[in-house]
């Protein structure tokens, strides 16, 4: 395992052909400063740039995921400071990450921490998980897609009692819901992430690069142009190395080996 | 009778949240002082111009003061015992029955009250009642507002022992002091498997248990367990 150096409140560890992304400030409940955004962004570019690692899994650790932003800092800021600062358009090398993005989510997922979950492309909850959107008790909305990713996943109803409440949904409402792939004991979250997060790197890279970039066109624009998307994208892979090796290994009935070319 | 009012509410709220929190308490015991468990909640509350005032006043105190206590002894990762030294009513029934288990005196019976003042019931035995006893049973004692007696209770399950008013704190404690004794891990494991499976299918309650279970297997208490179980075959 090498943890990556150079960061102050997130750790990084890669065991390829996976990354770990750790939320690491439990004392103010991983709060989202400006700071921890930057260096989560950073963190995600190089993994996705980094060719050993093939999916990654981000969390908070074993108590709280991430428990909104840091309300201190944002009480007596104008709309310019907001503006200038954007803290929410940093989040980009998140929603963008090209490799599968895996949330442990254990405790509070809140407002940005709960945004960040929803960005990742799969999410499994431990039994003490907590997902909401709390900002409206503070005058404000969700600012990091929240009011646009709750009701693509969850419908407009739930959006609208998560948005508009405040209240917070147990892990076992989220999975009902569909918002969590699993509900797991707590103990077990990081491993069981870790471990979807290795059957995934063993997966055909670029089909399940394309894969990802597909079902994410089906929240934008119209279905036809999600369905071009798919087409092109399903034509494509038969110009590539894994498609020969995941057809002809099926047909000789062995495992795959993937190259991602 | 031990009729709940605002202040016991308040202060079992307080104990039952520090028996949960406290490390050194492995096992809780919730029972009743004097001839009954529980009698329910103090009605005198709900009268015209009392503490409740409006109907909404008597949800609220459901939603915000009952059910998190409540929710709280059911979930709290030890057990928790019921020793039922008489008889439980309405809330007080909710108290007994969200327990993990039940030891009850042969004067102690179950009793959901609530169609006798009008009410229908509350505290969660609407939930509990039918899983503990059957639907039958719970709408019979919803419907008719009559009791369950210790001796009924104990064949349909819902009571685990009854033993004679006397013995009742000495067979409690020894339950307790066994349960404390069993590897606290397990015993905590053991319930959340229960309490989720509650809730889940079969197929999402075995995967559950699945990975509780790696969680047990990879835990200091499985390797002294199975230490101790080869030595004693060793012995034989």
């Amino acid at each position: 395992m090498i943890a990556a150096m150079g960061y102050e409140h997130i750790l990084v560890e890669i065991e390829p052909p996976i990354a770990t992304v750790t939320l690491n400030r439990p004392k103010v409940l991983n709060a989202l400063s400006p700071a921890v955004i930057a260096e989560v962004s950073a963190a995600l570019a190089e993994l996705d740039a980094d060719d050993s690692v093939r999916a990654v899994v981000l969390t908070g650790g074993a108590k709280v995921f991430a428990a909104g932003a840091d309300i201190q800092d944002m009480a007596d800021q104008g709309p310019v400071d907001q503006l200038l600062r954007d803290q929410t358009g940093r989040w980009a090398p998140l929603a963008g990450f090209k490799k599968p993005l895996i949330a442990a989510v254990n405790g509070y997922a809140l407002g940005g921490g709960c945004e960040v979950a929803l960005m990742c492309d799969l999410i499994v909850a431990g039994d003490t998980a907590r997902f909401g959107q709390p900002e409206i008790n503070l005058g404000i909305i969700p600012g990091a897609g929240g009011t646009q990713r709750w009701p693509r996943s969850a419908g407009k109803y739930v959006a609208m009692e998560v948005m508009l409440t405040g209240a917070t949904l147990t892990a076992q409402r989220a999975y009902e819901l569909g918002i969590a792939n699993k509900v797991v004991p707590t103990e077990m979250t990081i491993g069981i992430a870790k471990r979807i997060a290795r059957e995934l790197a063993a997966k055909p890279p670029l089909a399940v690069r394309l894969a990802k970039e597909a079902v994410l066109k089906a929240f934008e624009g119209p279905l036809s142009e999600g369905l071009a998307v798919e087409r092109k994208s399903f034509y494509f892979l038969f110009a590539t190395e894994d498609q020969k090796e995941g057809m002809h290994a099926f047909l000789e009935k062995r495992k795959g080996v993937f190259k991602g070319r | 009778m031990n009729a709940i009012g605002a202040v016991t509410r308040t202060q079992l709220a307080d104990a039952i949240k520090q028996a949960e929190r406290d490390d050194a308490v492995r096992v809780v015991v919730l029972t009743g002082s004097g001839r009954a468990f529980c009698s329910g909640a103090d009605v005198t509350e709900m009268a015209p111009g009392a503490g409740m005032r409006t109907p909404e006043d008597v949800g609220n105190v459901l939603r915000n003061e009952y059910m998190p206590m409540l929710m709280r002894l059911r979930t709290m990762p030890k057990p928790v015992i019921a020793a039922m030294n008489g008889p439980a009513v309405g809330i007080g029934a909710s108290y007994a029955l969200a327990c993990d288990i039940r030891i009850a005196t042969p004067e102690a019976y179950i009793l959901e009250a609530f169609i006798n003042i009008g009410l229908a019931p509350d505290g969660g035995v609407s939930w509990l009642l039918p899983r503990l006893a059957g639907t039958g049973i719970a709408y019979e004692m919803f419907f008719t507002g009559k009791p369950l007696q210790a001796a009924d209770a104990h064949r349909l399950g819902v009571i685990n022992r009854i033993v004679p008013a006397e013995r009742l704190e000495d067979e409690v404690r020894d339950l307790a002091n066994q349960l404390a004794s069993q590897p606290r891990q397990a015993v905590a494991a053991a319930k959340r498997a229960v309490i989720h499976a509650l809730t889940s299918t079969y197929e999402e309650a075995m995967e559950f248990e699945s990975y509780l279970q790696e969680a047990q297997a990879a835990s200091p208490e499985f390797a002294e367990g199975v230490q101790n179980f080869l030595a004693r075959r060793a012995k034989k």
